[in-house]
C-alpha cells in the first residue's frame, strides 16, 4: 500500500514535469491540409541520442560553422521542421498556417518578433516558450508566396544563433532585409 | 562398428546442417532486406547490378576511411507505382521495416514521384545510417555504419593510409617543404 502510494505520489510529481517539455512541440499534423496541395513536402526531426550525437560530433569539428551549430544546440531537446513548396503562387490558404498560428496562441507561447519582407513576400513570425525565467522552446513561423515553413525547436537557444543557422540542417533561409539608409540617416 | 560409424555420419551430417542452415533461419531480414524486398514485389522494381562493389565493401571494411566500417548500395530501375498512393505506401513499409530503435530524420516526398527517408540510429559508438531515394523509375537504398568520433577526426584532418586529401594542406606542404630543406641547407652553409 505504501509504494502503491509512492508510485501515486512520484506519477503525479513527474506529470507536469512532463507536460512542460512537451508544451513547446508544436502538431504537426495539423498541417495535414497543406501536404495535400504542396509539390513538395520536406520533414526534419533530431531528437534523443541522435542529437546528442550531433552536439558531440560537432564539438569536435574544428569549424566556425560547426562550432556555432554545435554551440547553438548545446541545450537542445528537439529540432523539427517542416516545409512545404508549392506549385504557384498563394496555392495554399492562409486558414492552413492558421492552424500552426493557433497553437502558439496558447498559454506560455509569446510574439517575441514579426518581420515582414518585401523580397519574396516574406513574412517571418517568431514566437518563445518560457517556463520561469528559462527558454523552454522555440517556433519559427516563414511564409513565403510559394512557401511555408515551419521550425520548432524544443529547449534554449540564442534567436540570433537561430537565424544563423538558417539554411542549414534543412532550416529554411530566411532573408531579413535591415533598412541601411535608415541606420544612416540616424 | 559399422552402426557406430553410421550414427557419427549422421550426428556430423546433422551438426553441418544445423551450424549452415540455423543463421538463416535464426536471422531475421534487417531493414535493409525488407525495403529491398518491399520495393521488388510492390513495384517490381528490377536491381542493377553495380561491378566490383563486393570490393569496394570489402576495401571499406579494412581501411575504414572516415570512420566508415561498412556500407550497402542497392540500386533499381524500372519501378512501377501509382504517385498518389507511393506516398502512403512507402510510409507504411518504412513503419514496418523500421524498428523504434530508429529514428526518421528526413523525409522529403513530391507529387512527382520522388521521396526521400533517412533513418539513423546509434548503436554504441557508432552510427547506423540508411537512406532510401525513389526518383521516378529508379531507387537506391544506402546503408552505412560508421564512428562518429572517427568521422570528426577525418573532417578535421582528412586523411587515408596517411595521405592527406585536405587540398589546403596539400598545397601548403608542396609549397612549404623545398623552403624547410633550403633553410636546413642554409643554417648547413652558415
Amino acid at each position: 500500500m505504501r509504494s502503491l502510494k509512492f508510485i501515486l505520489f512520484l506519477a503525479l510529481a513527474l506529470t507536469p514535469m512532463a507536460v512542460a517539455a512537451q508544451n513547446a512541440r508544436l502538431h504537426f499534423e495539423k498541417l495535414n491540409g497543406l501536404e495535400t496541395k504542396a509539390r513538395d513536402v520536406v520533414e526534419v526531426n533530431i531528437e534523443g541520442n541522435l542529437l546528442a550525437m550531433a552536439k558531440r560530433v560537432l564539438a569536435k569539428i574544428n569549424d566556425q560553422d560547426a562550432k556555432k551549430v554545435a554551440q547553438a544546440i548545446s541545450g537542445l531537446q528537439g529540432i523539427y521542421v517542416r516545409s512545404y513548396n508549392f506549385e504557384k503562387e498563394d496555392e495554399y490558404n492562409v486558414a492552413d498556417v492558421d492552424e500552426i498560428r493557433n497553437q502558439l496562441k496558447a498559454p506560455g507561447w509569446e510574439k517575441l518578433a514579426n518581420v515582414r519582407s518585401k523580397k519574396n513576400n516574406q513574412k517571418v513570425d517568431v514566437y518563445t516558450m518560457f517556463q520561469g525565467d528559462k527558454m523552454s522552446g522555440v517556433a519559427v513561423v516563414v511564409s513565403e508566396a510559394k512557401s511555408i515553413a515551419v521550425v520548432n525547436v524544443i529547449g534554449p537557444i540564442d534567436i540570433d544563433l537561430l537565424m544563423e543557422l538558417s539554411g542549414k540542417l534543412n532550416i529554411p533561409r530566411i532573408d531579413i532585409e535591415t533598412d541601411k539608409k535608415d541606420k544612416k540617416d540616424h | 562398428m559399422f552402426t557406430k560409424k553410421k550414427l557419427l555420419i549422421v550426428l556430423t551430417l546433422s551438426l553441418l546442417t544445423f551450424v549452415v542452415t540455423s543463421p538463416a533461419v535464426a536471422a531475421k531480414p534487417n531493414e535493409y532486406d525488407l525495403i529491398v524486398r518491399h520495393l521488388q514485389t510492390k513495384y517490381q522494381a528490377k536491381k542493377v547490378h553495380i561491378p566490383f562493389m563486393w570490393l569496394a565493401r570489402f576495401a571499406v571494411k579494412v581501411v575504414r576511411p572516415a570512420g566508415f566500417k561498412s556500407f550497402n548500395v542497392t540500386l533499381f530501375e524500372d519501378l512501377k507505382f501509382s504517385c498518389d498512393k507511393l506516398d502512403l505506401e512507402m510510409q507504411e513499409a518504412m513503419k514496418n521495416s523500421f524498428s523504434p530503435e530508429w529514428g526518421s530524420i528526413l523525409h522529403v516526398r513530391s507529387r512527382e514521384g520522388q521521396q526521400v527517408y533517412m533513418y539513423m540510429r546509434d548503436a554504441g559508438s557508432n552510427i547506423k545510417l540508411t537512406v532510401v531515394t525513389i526518383d521516378k523509375e529508379q531507387a537506391a537504398i544506402i546503408r552505412a555504419t560508421f564512428d562518429a568520433d572517427k568521422l570528426a577526426e577525418f573532417i578535421n584532418n582528412p586523411r587515408i593510409f596517411g595521405i592527406s586529401l585536405d587540398d589546403e594542406k596539400t598545397d601548403n606542404k608542396t609549397i612549404v617543404k623545398p623552403k624547410d630543406d633550403g633553410t636546413t641547407q642554409e643554417k648547413k652553409d652558415s
